[in-house]
């Protein structure tokens, strides 16, 4: 409530996060995974004293510094940029719980950074041992990474004692979450995976010598097949460590059931593929089989990014804030005194436009229903913008409460507004009866009628008559 | 609209001490400042010698364009450290004006990366003096405005964050049932010209003295361009001398020319800002001792490499001090914007009153990371310092 909100039209501002966090996942997995093969290999390639693996890889590290260090970095910084315009309440939270955890991770960025770029420009001239210490070095950098941004990611998901216990308010007991080690264990799976199958994307393209393309496939084949088994594992010991509300999320939301589907079909397909393709068949690795094998890992990715996003509702950090920027022990001051009086924004508007609510400074709620309509309206919208435009656009986009309350009288959208978080998925009515009049004077401006040809029996000559 | 409506002062507890938070983002924004410089000023005069320069011209826009990437790379990655703590201690200042003009703010991003593969584009048509597609030509240029125009975004943002006074007005221009539509630009802001076309004076400074950085101490031995060296045959090592004389001596001239240009530039611009468009207030805090002595060392200082410059002679230790001038400069600079930031918005946010709940133990963390992280990269430099030459970038 101390900050602006921005509206973006149809889409809702949150779900840029989702984009951009979705896109940059596919990208910084790899970074991690991507070290770790190139370490590998090249130290294989220097055993075998293979020129035409290394002069491979080579190719390869070039490919992969210009898509992590350009692509992979500045959206990373683009995740951060968003989670500030977007959710500025929860990124607030989360500075000043993990400054120092992003601070280290900047740490190894730099050091990750450095590597690449040694790593790749300095090929064959420096000694075969430092360069591979310079390759390890980047491995273990981009893992840690993945470990601290893992901590933070994972207490948005859920917060454990930390929210509940004020003397667990501490850095540590929110790194070291009851997600953590779920989704660093998933995550590093998730890394391994993707590599190997950008591996095989880059490699069906660029090699056409069939012994190194078959060595290609074989040796990926099983760091894969092993982040496959490690996603797997994470994947359940996430579940198991998932706050009630999340699960209970995850079970009733039909579209999360279709997604949860969609995951476990790709990720069988996946491993499918990777046995019966690169591990039993190197052959088989041609661009189409890579490309499939490609765009079926990141459906599985993408999906499970969005679900990630999904179940932590009404929360954006859980128990700690919710999705419209409030924290939980707001609630009911707000609900005595006021929303639009709660928030610095919305309480400067009702003084900007309305003075003649304003008593020492703050909105007599006594006064809001006695305003003309259309100013009531303007005061819904106000409310609408600020308590609801976080998940609904308006009367139409992504889950728009136009569209959502289609067809109901008002007393039922009052009904709804005041028992908001009858549905635990959604945040509670946080403002006075008088404030939620007006939300609901402002929703039934918005309000789809209900479909035409639904309620036959109302309809003279309908099939009821 | 009164801004003070803008803040809660019942602010939460700072993680870190607040002069720790200060120092960071000084050292943060100094650090990133040099290679921004880089891209920002850099990249353009780069493109200039490069397609229209002699022969010694071409070669040094060659270098830096070869370069380029990594000093891209490197700016992005130290720009976090002070965004990161800028978010730490200025939040209610910080997220407000970002939100304000939020899709310009998010547009950095979106411009950044077609920037920064237009610099690898023109880069790689560098190798070797081939002459480059005019495509390749074209994504230099492009990337070489994106930067220019990222550099005006971020003087929207920061000058934004200083003045709270315009927030109410944009506000109500830009918005939607109180909602901010992310559209408003802070261009009515009569400091917001005169900081962007500052940083652009200490661009053009910090790119002559990594001129002379490049020829003195990173093209080594290798200072001949390339097409005097095919014309001349491997044993001449007098012509090969010559050559590299010839090269260095250009190098000393357009740098001093650079340099003197953007300290004109800086002059007038720093004119502007502090005698144009500061307000009474701040002018009369920081013209008061004992603020007036970090006043007159950011208008006096980038005098200083100048100096070095026109007298050092063309010596290879002469440009070590020269470049900790010019980084004085930056880091003077640095110190300097902040107070006046400060100073901006003590009336509405004071952070030197804002609590703090210093988490010690991830403190400490960070900072044993950060020295194992400097050994880390020393021990990198110093295996690379024994290959020769320069690489291929």
């Amino acid at each position: 409530m101390h900050y602006p909100w921005w509206f973006v039209p149809q889409l809702t501002a949150p779900m840029l996060i989702a984009v951009i966090a979705t896109v940059h996942v596919l990208v910084s997995h790899y970074a991690v995974g991507g070290g770790l093969f190139l370490a590998v290999e090249v130290g294989h390639a220097y055993r075998t004293r293979d020129r035409a693996y290394l002069d491979y890889l080579r190719g390869h590290a070039a490919f992969f510094v210009l898509l992590t260090v350009v692509f992979g970095a500045i959206t990373g910084v683009g995740i951060w940029w968003t989670i500030g315009l977007t959710s500025p309440l929860a990124t607030e939270v989360l500075i000043r719980t993990f400054v120092f955890g992003w601070a280290t991770e900047w740490v190894f960025f730099v050091v990750e950074l450095i590597a690449a770029f040694i790593f790749l420009y300095y090929w064959g001239r420096l000694d075969e041992k430092t360069h591979l210490a310079v390759g390890w070095i980047y491995a273990g950098a981009a893992w840690i990474s993945l470990v601290l941004i893992t901590g933070i990611t994972a207490f948005m998901l859920n917060s454990g004692d930390w929210a509940v216990d004020p003397s667990a308010r501490n850095f540590w007991a929110a790194f070291f979450n009851p997600q953590f080690i779920p989704q660093t264990v998933a995550r590093t799976g998730g890394a391994l995976l993707l590599s190997s199958l950008y591996v095989y994307l880059h490699a069906s393209f660029f090699t056409r010598d069939s012994r190194l393309r078959d060595l290609i496939a074989a040796r990926s084949a099983r760091p894969a097949m092993l982040g496959a088994i490690m996603i797997t594992a994470g994947g359940f010991s996430w579940y198991a460590f998932l706050p009630d509300s999340a699960k209970a999320t995850l079970a009733s939301a039909a579209v999360l059931n279709v997604l949860i589907v969609l995951i476990f079909a790709a990720t069988i397909i996946v491993f499918a593929m990777l046995y019966l393709g690169p591990y039993r068949n190197p052959g088989w690795l041609t661009p189409g089989f890579a490309i499939l094998l490609f765009l079926l890992g990141l459906m599985a990715f993408s999906t499970g990014e969005f679900i990630r996003e999904a179940i932590r509702k009404p929360f954006i950090v859980y128990n700690v804030v919710y999705g419209n920027q409030i924290f939980p022990e707001q609630v009911p001051r707000l609900r005595a005194e006021g929303y639009l009086n709660g928030g610095l924004w919305t309480r400067a508007f009702a003084a900007e436009h309305y003075p003649e609510l304003m008593v020492e400074g703050r909105i007599d709620n006594s006064k809001l229903l006695k305003l003309p309509y259309k100013d009531r309206l303007a005061l819904g919208e106000v409310l609408f913008m600020h308590h609801c435009n976080d998940c609904h656009a308006g009367s139409f986009g992504y889950s728009a409460a136009g569209l959502l309350l289609q067809g109901r009288p008002r007393e039922a959208v009052l009904d709804t507004i005041k028992r908001l978080d009858d549905n635990f998925f959604m945040p509670p009515w946080c403002g006075t009866e008088q404030e939620a009049e007006l939300l609901t004077d402002y929703l039934m401006t918005i309000k789809s009628p209900p479909p035409a040809g639904i309620r036959l029996w109302e309809k003279p000559g309908g099939a009821n008559e | 609209m009164d801004p003070n409506m803008f803040f809660d002062q019942t602010a939460a507890a700072v993680p870190a001490p607040i002069w720790f938070v200060q120092f960071f983002k000084v050292l943060g924004f100094t650090l990133h400042a040099v290679p921004m410089n880089l891209w920002y000023a850099g990249l353009l005069v780069a493109l200039f010698l490069h397609v229209r320069g002699n022969e010694n011209a071409r070669h040094f826009g060659g270098r830096i364009m070869r370069q380029m990437p990594i000093i891209v790379a490197l700016g992005v990655n130290l720009g976090i450290v002070p965004l990161l703590f800028v978010q730490t201690a200025y939040y209610q200042v910080f997220y407000p004006a970002t939100i304000l003009m939020a899709w310009t703010w998010l547009a950095i991003i979106a411009l950044l990366i077609p920037a920064y593969y237009g610099v690898y584009l023109y880069a790689w048509g560098c190798k070797n003096g081939e002459k480059l597609p005019w495509w390749k030509t074209a994504a230099g240029w492009c990337a070489a405005g994106l930067f220019i125009t990222i550099g005006f975004i971020f003087a929207n943002g920061m000058s934004l964050m200083g003045h709270v006074g315009h927030w109410g007005e944009l506000w109500s221009d830009n918005s939607v049932g109180g909602a901010a539509l992310g559209t408003a630009l802070n261009i009515g802001d009569a400091t917001l010209w005169p900081r962007w076309l500052l940083m652009f004076g200490l661009a053009l400074q910090t790119t002559a003295v990594w001129l002379l950085v490049d020829v003195e101490w990173l093209d080594g031995k290798a200072a001949v361009p390339a097409t005097a060296k095919q014309a001349l045959g491997d044993g001449d090592s007098a012509d090969a001398k010559q050559a590299s004389d010839d090269y260095r001596r250009w190098a000393w001239g357009f740098a001093k020319k650079l340099h003197t240009f953007g300290l004109v530039w800086f002059a007038a611009a720093g004119s502007w800002y502090v005698f144009g468009t500061w307000s009474a207030g701040l002018r009369e805090s920081m013209f008061q001792w004992p603020m007036l002595t970090i006043t007159a060392a950011t208008a006096l200082a980038p005098g200083l490499p100048w100096l070095l410059m026109m007298v050092g002679g063309r010596r290879r230790a002469v440009v070590i001090f020269i470049a900790l001038a010019q980084f004085g400069v930056l880091g003077v600079n640095a110190v300097s914007r902040q107070i006046a930031q400060n100073l901006n918005l003590k009336p509405y946010w004071d952070v030197y009153s804002l609590p703090e709940n210093v988490q010690w133990g991830p403190l400490v963390m960070f900072l044993a990371a950060f020295v194992v992280g400097l050994g880390v990269v020393g021990w990198m430099i110093s295996r690379i310092r024994k290959c020769d030459p320069a690489p291929q970038l």
